[in-house]
């Protein structure tokens, strides 16, 4: 730990007249488990976009191992060590699940060392860790959303990456699945992959991430651990309003006196 | 270990066998010294590597194109041209054709093949118009009248070229299809986006997809014009040229091996037989097959040999269309 595997510097993105990301800056650590939260249209799938090199920001950069990822071309980046899924599950759908996963096999960051009939082996071997071996050889057009959103990972994971990037994997899933979900991410966490995560279901966020970066309208607002970032008056605001980020507040502050004269009594 | 099945995005590997055989058959052809056969078997042959030609851009890239037709146009001038030089070999000719091809497919693609969708398709109609536009103003290529070919050989020979055209251009395919160039195309296809995410250089891929489907159209166009003695812009760029390829595929089974030859066999066969029974009207009755065959066989006659299948793909276009 310590050693950062990716700096997010200064990072704004303009549409138009609008920047759905400004001034965002934070490190991520090799072996982390980054989430990244905020209410709808704060800006954590452009951030993702920015991360995987396939947006260019306007301002600011980010490093990878002492590169711009910007200046590195889209299908380059996975080579770098940088793997990502989409929130919208592009799968091939007229290809099998084996042939899904080793389309990465044969072109991620060991591609070039590996023939076809060692990508699908390799392939093969995956969808034995994530459990999909069994319907390896089903259209991907055919799969139910856990397997969908499954599949993305087993194909991001095919490129062998340093720094896997999710985005909302866990959506759309029930509890059962869920809990399936994150107990793969932590194997894949334990298998040195460093994760950014992100996600709607703030449980799970919470129970796996090791730092979390909170999004609102396009700035961070917090960065910490679970425990700091739920507490952040800023981030209750952001999600709840100011109405009730005031009223807790005032609550929390009436609960400290009531504390203290209760003390000053006894 | 369990064998993982490599191959999957040949199509059917018994059509593909098939079609071998029925290539090994058409070896004998002009045997029969029936003049008419050999040009009938000469068109399914040149049209077989147009198709396969067209198949690997549009069926398993994905990037319909309407103006393959423009390879083959150049393709034959460039045997118009050599020959007009004196060089009458028809081989040089298909092997300079392939260069021509691979030297347009490179500097048009790069910008064309960044539009989408309809966009891409209409570019290369575009881009096939003007080539034979400009063709047909320029006296070095004889403009509208054309440009005589010398046949400087025994006449069958143009034959046997054109069946090694559609046999390497089969042959390639399946080699493609089994390869990792054919998953960066076929991925393409499915979705261009996840692709490049995957580590496929998409450009790259798709430009290098159209060359090689520019070398099977070029090839058979540089044979065409020495086996048709005289090429002129109208013959080199026709229309038919451009879009019984295209039907060909679908027909037989876009984005599969052995779809585009068995197209070209069944296509040319129906159209002979319209042509010679209702010679006024038998345009009509093409168009309808063409219009049946897109509704009812979107994936073509192949698919329907997967018995299991059949019924489906056949029930689920019914309901589609509501028929």
């Amino acid at each position: 730990m310590g050693d950062v595997i990716m700096r997010v510097e200064n990072v704004g993105v303009r549409f138009g007249g609008l920047w759905a990301l400004s001034g965002v800056s934070f490190d991520v650590e090799r072996g982390a488990v980054v989430g990244l939260i905020g209410p709808n249209g704060s800006g954590k799938t452009t951030l993702m976009n920015v991360l995987s090199g396939v947006l260019r920001p306007t301002t600011g950069a980010v490093y990878y191992g002492g590169k711009k990822i910007a200046d590195v071309p889209t299908h380059e980046v996975c080579r770098l060590g940088i793997a990502r899924t989409f929130q919208i599950v592009k799968p091939f759908a007229n290809l099998t699940v084996l042939e899904n996963v080793a389309v990465g096999a044969m072109y991620g960051r060991d591609g070039a060392k590996r023939t076809t009939s060692r990508a699908f082996a390799a392939a093969y071997e995956l969808l034995e860790r994530v459990g999909m071996a069994r319907i390896a050889d089903r259209p991907a057009s055919e799969l139910t959303t856990p397997d969908r959103k499954r599949l993305e990972v087993a194909k991001a994971l095919a490129l062998d990456p340093e720094v896997l990037l999710l985005d909302e994997v866990m959506a759309g899933l029930n509890l059962a699945e869920v809990d399936e979900a994150l107990r793969l991410l932590r194997e894949i966490n334990e298998s040195g992959v460093t994760l950014i995560v992100v996600e709607h279901l703030m449980k799970a966020i919470m129970l796996i991430s090791t730092s979390i970066v909170v999004l609102a309208e396009g700035k961070k607002i917090a960065e910490g651990t679970a425990a700091e970032v739920t507490t952040s008056q800023a981030v209750v605001e952001a999600y709840l309003g100011s109405r009730f980020a005031d009223r807790q507040a005032r609550l929390a502050e009436m609960r400290r006196e009531a504390e203290q004269s209760g003390r000053g009594a006894s | 270990m369990r064998r993982v099945g490599v191959g999957g995005i040949t199509g059917s590997r018994e059509a593909f066998y098939a079609t071998l055989v029925l290539m090994g058959v058409l070896l004998f052809v002009p045997q029969l010294h029936n003049g008419y056969l050999e040009n009938l078997f000469r068109g399914i042959l040149m049209f077989g590597a147009m198709s396969l030609g067209w198949n690997l851009i549009g069926g398993y890239a994905g990037y319909v194109s309407f103006g393959n037709v423009v390879f083959f146009g150049l393709g034959a001038y460039t045997a118009a041209v050599l020959s007009a030089h004196g060089l009458h070999n028809v081989l040089v000719a298909v092997a300079v054709a392939a260069v021509v091809a691979v030297i347009f497919a490179t500097v048009f693609g790069i910008p064309i093949l960044r539009l989408r969708g309809h966009y891409f398709g209409i570019a290369t109609l575009g881009l096939a118009l003007a080539t034979m536009e400009i063709i047909s103003n320029l006296d070095y290529f004889g403009g509208g009248t054309g440009l005589t070919v010398r046949q400087d050989a025994f006449f069958s020979l143009y034959y046997y070229v054109m069946w090694a055209v559609c046999l390497g251009s089969l042959l390639a395919t399946y080699a493609i299809a089994r390869s990792k160039l054919g998953y960066a195309f076929v991925a393409i296809r499915e979705n261009e986006d996840a692709a490049a995410v995957l580590g496929i250089n998409t450009t790259f891929y798709k430009v290098a997809a159209w060359a090689i489907s520019g070398i099977m159209a070029g090839a058979a166009g540089a044979v065409f014009a020495f086996a048709n003695g005289f090429i002129d812009p109208d013959t080199a760029f026709s229309t038919d040229n451009n879009i019984f390829p295209i039907v060909m595929a679908l027909l037989g089974g876009a984005g599969t091996v052995a779809g585009p030859v068995t197209g070209a066999l069944i296509l040319t066969a129906i159209n002979e037989t319209l042509w010679s029974h209702f010679p006024k009207i038998h345009t009509i009755f093409f168009g309808a097959v063409i219009v049946l065959v897109v509704l009812f066989l979107p994936r073509g006659i192949l698919h329907l040999f997967r018995a299991r299948q059949t019924a489906r793909v056949f029930l689920e276009s019914l309901r589609a269309y509501r028929v």
